[in-house]
């Protein structure tokens, strides 16, 4: 009896307590930034707070998210991967090249996340087995996918039109995944990050795998002494990484509709990584969340967003994402130093 | 107790050579279920290396490992977990940004499918009921890891253990960051599983604690085992006996002679009062040409002494050198003061690895051998030459990175560079550590040499025939105070051991 009273008693305080915990965490600080910076943006302008605006917006941050879903698991991990920007161009262009080459849409989507994955199981074995660190591994991989992408394309712009030879019915439906809205109104790259979005969530947090994703970057040895293969679960996170940069550059193309091995996705490995880390995701590994990311990928894309509504000036524009880079990062670390 | 109750694990004859070091010289012990059975030994005696083979860290060169009567190969960490042989280190594997249920039931999660769900419910409840049984049922298993005290950490990891059925139990000086009372719960905890049948070994330096709870003993002496006994009517005086017992008289021939130096003769350093990370109220005073020894545990404080005056660490209390007061945390002031640092950690914090013989020598006096910001090369390689000649030390060049050298020729190097400050006081941190012997002995005759030019030399050291050798004065610190003073002919391994061991 004094038990069950007891333990009563104590559930209820828990339940106080989870709220003060729900402040501490992480993602709570990040959320109220992003809330900060919308209040903000509704009163200093009309355009922000509007249902086609969200939507943009939604759209806008689509393809970064879906790249920094998969930068979630690679960070908590434990590695980075520097490569995402050129599997991106490379995935997207040669889906491209094989939709104008007459192929059918699965067949080239097939072959464009194929290539993804591959670039990913390289990633992971160089900076596993291969023992590189995977700053270089993954930095070499963005030389060397770039120039694939180069040489695939021989530099010329890929445009994806029925003038160059795609399949009508093929086409229709590739732009539908890029441009097309489901109900009419939600873009269908938001659509596409959302369900992506959902399942690394669940992945993440309730599957066995997700707990060793977490496991291996927060202590390799502590994985390793239970019987985790950290090289195997590494490996599977680069090759979730490039198969969803690879979808990313796909869907950007379905967008475009064109792209050109020397520009596309150049230097969008540091917009992927920097969303993850405003997110809360950790370079040490070990930690980071899906939430998390989303709201790092929010913040990034309504400051994008207001500041154009603001009219401020895209130099101005870079300066402020850095930024905000610098202070979600140090206002976690300097709040935590206090801490420990 | 019975007869001879079966050994769980039993050690036959096992080797292990590191190069130049004879680590383990077929050393046999048993252990028995469900006893607590302590390693004791000094620093050196081998019981670190013995650890890590049974952790599966270390394959030993020879000699048998049996398990259950049966012959076993611990190939890896996990090895030895499958055989029910759990380590917790000083080091703990765990994962800090996991919570304590996670923790807990790692090896669970590793054993099922990696395209299963997380049963969170219950990973919870197996983990509060491990905690229980360790009376631990108060710690949220919700929580990080990396929030817990020391203290808890360990009950973690031992809890973890013996969900996965550990049945060997190696705790590796577990109290050495623990509070009086963390020490006691660890003991209940250590009580309570010998209780339910698990064995413990129990390697520490704490003699009190040893005799407190172990049943049986075992000593370590220069890689050797030299002898098990019950704990019955054991005494600290008797384990310390069995631990000395090194023959010294070789190394003792050309031991210092020690000369009284006259009363009242100024003191270059003074410590007055000093309060650090794991010191309290130390105090004592070096004179001019006189080395000082420090001796103590790895938990007395004395590894934090060389960092508190140097002012790498916070500090309180006054420190002088030559009357004049230095400011706490300021190693740059201490250096102009005229202290010169070597600390334990040669390849870390001692030496540039990656840089020069020459720049190495000259790298704490750069001031002096920079002309309006350029380095002045050819004053540099002067020195750099004059060192390596004074300190004999065997280079094929100046230009050779100092990560190339053997142990004992970077110490040197690194002494050269504080020689180079033209210091008044020298304190050392473990100065011949990973060094073999002939260096060393080189080592200590410069160390005599500069010390009769008129420094002041500290030398902090876990090695005590390095103490008897070298030292006029030896103080021995326990749990971060001064527990003795020992000068001249009363400089012997029983009394440091008796007022660094024995409380």
């Amino acid at each position: 009896m004094a038990d069950t009273v007891r333990s009563g008693a104590r559930a209820a305080a828990a339940g106080r307590f989870e709220l003060s915990r729900l402040l501490r965490v992480r993602e709570a600080g990040v959320f109220i930034a992003l809330v900060v910076i919308c209040l903000f943006l509704t009163f200093a302008t009309d355009a922000f707070l509007t249902s086609v605006n969200l939507l943009n917006i939604g759209r806008q941050v689509s393809l970064l998210g879906i790249m920094a879903v998969g930068m979630t698991f690679v960070l908590i991990s434990g590695e980075v991967d520097l490569s995402v920007g050129s599997t991106y161009a490379f995935s997207g262009l040669a889906t491209g090249m094989l939709i104008i080459a007459g192929w059918g849409l699965l067949p080239a989507l097939g072959v464009g996340l194929f290539a993804g994955v591959v670039i990913g199981v390289v990633n992971g074995i160089l900076s596993t087995y291969g023992r590189l660190p995977s700053l270089i591994a993954t930095l070499g991989m963005l030389s060397i996918v770039r120039g694939a992408a180069l040489i695939l394309t021989n530099g010329q712009p890929v445009t994806v039109n029925l003038r160059n030879g795609a399949q009508p019915s093929v086409l229709d439906t590739f732009n539908f995944m890029g441009q097309g809205y489901l109900f009419g109104i939600i873009p269908m790259q938001l659509v596409f990050f959302a369900v992506i979005a959902v399942l690394a969530w669940l992945v993440l947090s309730y599957s066995n795998f997700g707990f060793r994703v977490y496991a291996v970057g927060g202590s390799a040895k502590a994985a390793r002494v239970s019987g985790i293969s950290v090289n195997t679960v590494k490996i599977w996170a680069f090759v979730l990484m490039g198969l969803l940069a690879a979808f990313a550059g796909i869907l950007s193309l379905a967008f475009l509709p064109s792209g050109q091995a020397g520009r596309t996705g150049l230097g969008l490995e540091l917009d992927v990584i920097a969303a993850t880390i405003v997110g809360g995701a950790s370079l040490s590994g070990g930690e980071g969340t899906i939430l998390g990311t989303i709201l790092g990928v929010l913040i990034i894309g309504v400051m994008r967003n207001g500041l154009v509504l603001m009219g401020v000036s895209p130099f101005v524009q870079e300066l402020m994402i850095g930024l905000v880079i610098i202070i979600a990062v140090g206002i976690d670390k300097w709040t935590t130093r206090r801490t420990a | 107790m019975t007869a001879s109750p079966a050994n769980i694990v039993e050690i036959a004859g096992v080797t292990k050579r590191f190069p130049g070091v004879l680590a383990l010289d077929r050393i046999s012990v048993g252990f028995r279920a469900g006893e607590v059975h302590a390693v004791i030994g000094e620093n050196g005696a081998g019981k670190s290396t013995l650890m890590n083979i049974l952790a599966g860290d270390l394959r030993p060169d020879g000699g048998r490992l049996l398990v259950d009567g049966k012959e076993v190969k611990l190939a890896s960490p996990l090895d030895s977990r499958a055989q029910g042989i759990t380590v917790v280190y000083q080091e703990l594997a765990l994962c800090p940004t996991m919570s304590v249920a996670d923790n807990i039931m790692m090896s669970d999660m590793a054993a099922r499918s990696v395209v299963s769900l997380l049963p969170r419910d219950m990973m919870r409840r197996e983990a509060r009921a491990a905690l229980t049984r360790l009376g631990m049922g108060g710690l949220d298993p919700d929580t990080k890891v990396g929030r817990l005290s020391v203290a808890e950490m360990q009950l973690v990891e031992i809890a973890g253990a013996v969900r996965q059925n550990a049945r060997v139990l190696v705790l590796d000086e577990p109290n050495s960051a623990l509070s009086k009372r963390e020490s006691e719960r660890l003991f209940e905890v250590v009580k309570q599983l010998r209780a339910e049948g698990v064995t413990i070994i129990y390697v520490s330096h704490h003699l009190r604690e040893v005799l407190d709870i172990a049943d049986r003993v075992t000593v370590m002496r220069d890689g050797r085992t030299i002898v098990t006994m019950d704990n019955e009517g054991l005494s600290e005086d008797q384990l310390i006996r069995a631990m000395v017992g090194r023959d010294l008289g070789a190394a003792l021939q050309w031991s210092l002679q020690v000369e009284p130096r006259p009363e009242g003769e100024d003191s270059v350093l003074t410590v007055e009062n000093l309060e650090a990370a794991g010191l309290e109220d130390v105090s004592f005073s070096v004179r001019a040409g006189e080395i000082l020894g420090i001796g103590g545990l790895p938990d007395s404080g004395k590894d934090g002494l060389g960092d508190a005056l140097f002012g790498l660490s916070a500090r309180r209390g006054k420190v002088t050198i030559d009357g004049k007061e230095l400011r706490g945390a300021d190693p740059l002031a201490a250096i102009r003061l005229g202290m010169s640092f070597v600390p334990a950690d040669r390849r870390g914090a001692g030496g540039l690895l990656r840089m020069s013989v020459a720049d190495n020598v000259v790298s704490a006096s750069l001031p002096r051998f920079s002309l309006a910001g350029f380095v002045r090369r050819g004053a540099v390689r002067r020195e750099a030459r004059a060192q390596v000649a004074r300190l004999d030390a065997r280079i094929s060049h100046l230009g050779q990175k100092l990560g190339t050298l053997s142990g004992g020729n970077q110490q040197k190097i690194i002494l050269g560079r504080s020689l180079v400050t033209n210091p008044r006081v020298l304190v050392l941190h473990e100065p011949t550590r990973g060094i073999d012997v002939g260096a060393k002995a080189e080592i200590y005759s410069i160390l005599r040499g500069i010390a009769g030019e008129g420094m002041a030399i500290v030398m902090i050291s876990s090695e005590i025939p390095e103490l008897i050798m070298n030292a006029e004065r030896v103080l021995v610190l326990r749990d971060g105070r001064l527990s003795g003073e020992l000068t001249g002919q009363s400089i012997n391994e029983t009394a440091i051991l008796a007022r660094a061991m024995t409380s």
